[in-house]
């Protein structure tokens, strides 16, 4: 309820931050609504579809389905801290922008968190059924994922040479 | 949408016993899952607050208990009819029958239940299995009671 | 063709917001000094509302206001209207019931709006909902459209006896009648289309404010149209005049049509912010979305195909039971009528064609355009028609196909449309060898050693797009025109800004519409914005929908600026003191024909502004024109898609091996979007054919509520897409555009089940077809192969 609040304390794209929060709050309102990070979406309700998707602690996570309250002191990396702002994209970002793997670009963040975390757990050369079946969180109205899939086996391959985005997100 | 199911439970005492613990208000709320008010409004109707979970949704119920068709100590049927807010409602019934079996009762219920709302929209996959689970609780915690005394 | 020009596939430019989480969607604007709206909705299909009782809600904290359709009327707002006129066979109008904002007095299905809480933040909206106590008398409901007009079915609406809206029909039935008398062969099909929810992956929200010291309002929304959406809730709603309401479209995570229509929610989210005297933000959370946005398609069709000796189609006659849900969403009216049964002759010439429909009222969520409206549910009639036609004859489905091709244009079908263009057999061909058609017996049969069960289905689909000249919708009931704007304004150092009536939603006008300005005034794209979505920028405009964007939108800034090209010439002839009529434009450069004498485009337009070189009273000053663009006719888009499944007879599931198709969209102005529109028809397209349904139980409950129960298209459902294209250009605009945005979800659901069917062997299929349904199809089939 409104006035009992608690704080909590994480890092949010390399930057500390403390909150206040009603102890309900989940970490995608903390970072929506609280921290204006308005790049993480909410497309539903039953932790289905994967728009909400960042990294914390360097794992992909459904930001819809843990409360802020349980990362006290954890890493938190979003779409907006995925690459320096105003510096190079990272590979996997540009990859999505080259094989125009977005149409309306709502599930866009969550598929890009989503995709370079495959990698990190995949590796850099990745099938088309590998990448098919890993995206099985991610619901993509627009594109019919034939994009999104060029995308991602594009953008793993364009992550093991690195880039100086890549490596500030690792 | 609706749902029935049915189910049986051997009791050691009588009929008679087991039809005045069915009319005891005390006994029903200890025994109804979520059960945290009841309250008699007349010798066949209580008012009722109960909290129930089904899959994502969590709702609180308030609402009407009938008891009819009574039959002593056969059985009665007992429905309620309750709203759950934003939730949406829940409405059902259950027919109990008692018949004396080796010196005890055999207690046999046929549900139906009726949802509606978000409770439908979110539950159906999980409603079957939680009303199933609310009415088993309810019975084998109403068994409880009766051999407890 | 330019770098950046016509037929480039220029990257996107609107693509960096998005990949940075750096867009601004509707939920992601916050208004100084906001609250929340928290909307209380039906639980019941179909109630009578007793009483609402208020008074615990309003006293919980944070509370503003608590407000129901009591208050509404009191207000004296209106209500929401279907804009779009169909008269029954018996000339009586349809029959439009009341669509308050909130329910007054009844709720007509699960979802209805009830009341509205208005608190400080969302969490207090929501807990002070709890509190309203609602005494509903619940009355039976109907959900199934065939049954509601049956005898003794639950009356939803005292305007509408036995729930029916309307009885129309279009064609000629006698002469119909008389080519079925004549006919050699006639196939039979009971069809149920089934009930879709669009799923925009950003769910519908808007953002109230009013401003009192001007008595302004202005409303972020997302929404496909933003000015019919202005002129809706100012003329019919009545909240306030046209010029003191500003619409803003901000970028729109998806829509296929459920954004176009105007809904309760943004309506109340106006009036509450007036009332409370603050900002009101209202974002639907996804089970809400489930039960208050427009679902799709749900008919229920009995269609037949009369053939002569040799296979020649004689006639088609189909009746169709439209299920429009409670109330008539904004252009629900027109979906199953001129944008279904005019699409009934197909690729195909028939001389005789009679379609009737009936449109009905039911306890479910309003039922309006979804990606393609009426064109999937007509081509899924004809195509489902033709490949059981050519079964049931012995014939090969292509060879049948081809045999009843339209071959010359134009082509009058005797459902009102008149094909300007089309090369159907070129489509065909092409998509027959990308697909390796004569490969596929051999890959039956390795299919059949692994025991599954391998086909290959056609959809050779046309459509109707580029919606549409004002003059021929008009006299079809259409309540408003459907031509487009543009605004090109050049700036004195060159830089272009194109104002359009077209909003987009994932299309990436940004992109295509710059590509079409830099081609024509030689200009680098990044010289160049497209601003849409604004009521206060762009003065009219009729929104994105029916692929008309590009054969509209687009046409509409090309006559702007032949309007430029035209001014900036005489600018130029000032300049280099030559005749305008020797003054040629190219390349972004004016030169005196014959002559070395030239003035670079961004000396021009700086000329145009500072106005030294010509008299202010001869020439006006300035670089700006505008445009109305009214098409003159529709476009024909149209293509073959060739779906390869393969079903596993013990399971019933199907997994789609191949998928082919060749559209002829005419001129592509950027294939990469294009491409990217075709994929996302096909999945959606294949969601309606394999998994996709909104189920509602016989009390009217929606039981495939949220992304669990309501399958959608993953990954993993589809195969990588083969897309190609032909191309017949478009004679009836000047760019020769026909829009690609919703061939796929057209073409795909007949290409899925004619191929599923192929490979079991049954005909009795609907849709979705779950492997449970398969399964069910193919034992009563009995034609389980023995393993190989
Ligand atoms: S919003 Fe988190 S999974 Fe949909
Ligand atoms: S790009 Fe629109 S949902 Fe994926």
């Amino acid at each position: 309820m409104a006035g009992e609040t608690a704080a909590v304390s994480m890092t949010v794209n390399g930057k500390p931050i403390t909150a206040n929060v009603d102890p309900r709050t989940l970490l995608v309102q903390l970072l929506r609504e609280h921290l204006r990070l308005t790049g993480t979406h909410v497309g539903c309700d039953t932790s289905q579809c994967g728009a909400c998707v960042v990294q914390v602690n360097g794992k992909a996570i459904k930001s819809c389905t843990v409360l802020a309250l349980q990362l006290q002191g954890a890493d938190v990396l979003t779409i907006e801290g995925l690459a320096p702002a105003d510096g190079p994209l990272h590979p996997m970002q540009e990859a999505f922008r080259e094989n125009h793997g977005l149409q309306c670009g709502f599930c866009t963040p969550g598929m890009i968190m989503t995709a370079v975390d495959i990698v990190r757990r995949k590796g850099h050369d990745l099938d088309d059924r590998t990448i098919r079946e890993e995206l099985e969180g991610n619901i993509c109205r627009c594109t019919g994922y034939h994009n999104i899939v060029k995308a991602i086996a594009a953008g793993a391959r364009a992550m093991r040479g690195g880039g100086a985005a890549a490596k500030a997100a690792e | 949408m609706a749902m029935t199911m049915n189910g049986e439970y051997e009791l050691p005492v009588p009929p008679q016993t087991v039809w005045e613990k069915l009319n005891d208000a005390a006994t029903l709320k200890a025994c109804i899952p979520g059960c945290e008010q009841l309250d008699k409004t007349s010798d066949t109707e209580f008012q009722a607050v109960a909290t129930v979970k089904i899959g994502p949704v969590k709702a609180k119920f308030k609402g009407k208990v009938a008891l009819s068709d009574l039959d002593p100590p056969n059985g009665y049927k007992i429905s309620g009819q309750g709203d759950g807010g934003v939730a949406g409602f829940a409405k059902g019934g259950a027919t109990v029958r008692l018949t004396p079996k080796n010196g005890g009762t055999l207690l046999s219920y046929n549900v139906d239940a009726q949802i509606g709302g978000k409770l439908a929209q979110l539950g159906q996959r999980l409603v079957n299995g939680a009303a199933k689970k609310v009415a088993d609780d309810f019975f084998a915690n109403f068994a409880n009671a009766v051999k407890a005394g | 063709m330019s770098a950046t020009g016509i037929g480039a596939a220029v990257r996107r430019k609107e693509d960096r917001r998005f990949i940075t989480g750096t867009g601004h969607y509707t939920d992601d604007i916050n208004r100084p000094g906001q609250a929340y709206a928290y909307f209380l909705r039906s639980p019941h299909a179909h109630a009578t509302i007793k009483s609402i009782d208020i008074k615990a809600a309003s006293k919980m904290p944070g509370v503003l206001a608590v407000l129901t359709g009591a208050e509404l009327a009191a207000d004296q707002i209106g209500n929401l209207i279907c804009g779009w006129m169909i008269h029954s066979k018996d000339g009586s109008p349809m029959k439009m019931a009341a669509h308050p904002a909130l329910a007054n007095g009844k709720a007509c299905h699960v979802g209805d709006p009830i009341a509205v809480v208005v608190a400080e933040t969302l969490a207090q909206a929501r807990d002070a909902a709890e509190k309203i106590a609602v005494d509903y008398a619940a009355l039976p409901a109907v959900a199934d459209p065939a049954a509601a007009q049956k005898a003794g079915a639950p009356s939803i609406h005292d305007i509408a006896p036995n729930n029916t809206i309307y009885q129309w029909h279009l064609g000629d039935g006698k002469a119909v009648d008389a080519a079925f008398r004549s006919a050699k062969h006639v196939t039979k099909l009971d069809i149920i289309n089934n009930r879709l929810v669009p799923n925009a992956i950003e769910p519908r929200a808007a953002i109230g404010e009013y401003d009192a010291g001007v008595g302004t309002f202005t409303l972020w929304n997302t929404t496909q149209n933003p000015h019919v959406a202005r002129l809706v809730i100012a003329a019919f709603v009545g909240m306030a005049p046209e010029h003191k309401l500003r619409v803003i479209a901000p970028d729109v995570g998806g829509g296929f049509g459920s954004k176009i229509f105007i809904y309760p929610e943004e309506v109340v989210a106006l009036w509450a912010s007036k009332r409370v005297g603050r900002p009101v933000k209202w974002v639907a959370d996804r089970s809400e979305a489930f039960v208050a946005d427009a679902h799709g398609r749900d008919h229920v069709t009995h269609a037949e195909m009369a053939f002569d000796q040799e296979g020649k189609i004689l006639g088609l006659r189909a009746k169709t039971i439209a299920n429009l849900g409670a109330y008539m969403s904004t252009f629900s009216s027109s979906v199953p009528t001129y944008l279904y049964a005019t699409l009934l002759s197909g690729q195909y010439e028939i001389p005789q064609i009679y379609c009737e429909v009936d449109a009905v009222y039911t306890n479910t969520v309003p039922v309006d355009a979804y990606r393609g409206a009426g064109r999937p549910e007509a081509t899924f009639v004809v195509e489902r028609l033709v490949e059981v036609g050519a079964r049931e004859m012995g014939q090969d489905p292509a060879e049948l196909r081809r045999k009843n091709f339209i071959k010359k244009f134009p082509h009058q079908t005797p459902v009102i449309m008149a094909y300007d263009a089309g090369d159907y057999n070129a489509s065909l061909k092409k998509a027959l060898e990308l697909a390796d058609h004569k490969g596929f017996g051999k890959r039956k049969r390795e299919s059949a050693r692994n025991g599954k069960l391998r086909g290959l289905g056609f959809s050779t689909y046309i459509e109707a797009c580029g919606i549409a000249p004002s003059q021929a919708v008009g006299s079809l009931g259409a309540g408003v025109g459907l031509w487009e704007s543009a605004e090109v304004r050049v700036n004195p150092t060159g830089s272009v800004e194109v104002l359009t009536g077209s909003h987009a939603h994932g299309q990436g006008h940004e992109t295509t519409f710059a590509q079409l300005v830099s081609e024509r005034l030689g200009i680098p794209i990044d010289n160049i914005s497209v601003v849409h979505g604004d009521t206060d920028k762009v003065q009219f405009g009729m929104g994105t929908y029916g692929s008309r964007s590009g054969a509209v939108g687009m046409s509409a800034i090309a006559k702007a600026l032949d309007k430029i090209e035209a001014k900036a010439k005489k600018v130029a002839a000032h300049m280099l003191e030559a005749a305008e009529g020797d003054i040629e434009f190219k390349d972004g450069k004016f030169s005196v024909a014959g002559t070395d004498k030239s003035a670079a485009w961004g000396d021009v337009t700086l000329n145009a502004y500072i106005a030294h070189k010509f008299s202010g009273q001869e020439l006006e000053p300035g670089l700006k024109e505008g445009a109305f663009y009214d098409p003159t006719n529709f476009t024909f888009p149209a293509g073959c898609h060739i779906c390869e499944v393969e079903v596993d007879p013990e399971t019933g599931n199907t997994d789609i091996v191949a998928w082919t198709a060749v559209d002829d969209f005419g001129v592509i102005v950027n294939p990469m979007i294009v491409e990217g529109q075709v994929h996302g028809g096909i999945a959606q397209g294949v969601g309606q054919a394999l998994c996709e349904g909104a189920v509602y139980d016989k009390d009217g409950q929606l039981v495939t509520g949220s992304f669990m129960d309501y399958c959608m298209p993953r990954a993993d459902h589809l195969p990588a897409l083969r897309v190609d294209t032909t191309m017949t250009k478009c004679p009836s605009n000047p760019l020769g555009i026909k829009g690609c945005g919703e061939a796929g979800a057209i073409a795909a659901p007949a290409a899925v089940i004619n191929a599923i069917t192929d490979a079991i062997g049954s005909e009795g299929l609907t849709m979705p077809a779950t492997p449970h349904v398969v399964w069910a199809a193919l034992q009563k089939a009995n034609s389980i192969p023995k393993a190989a």
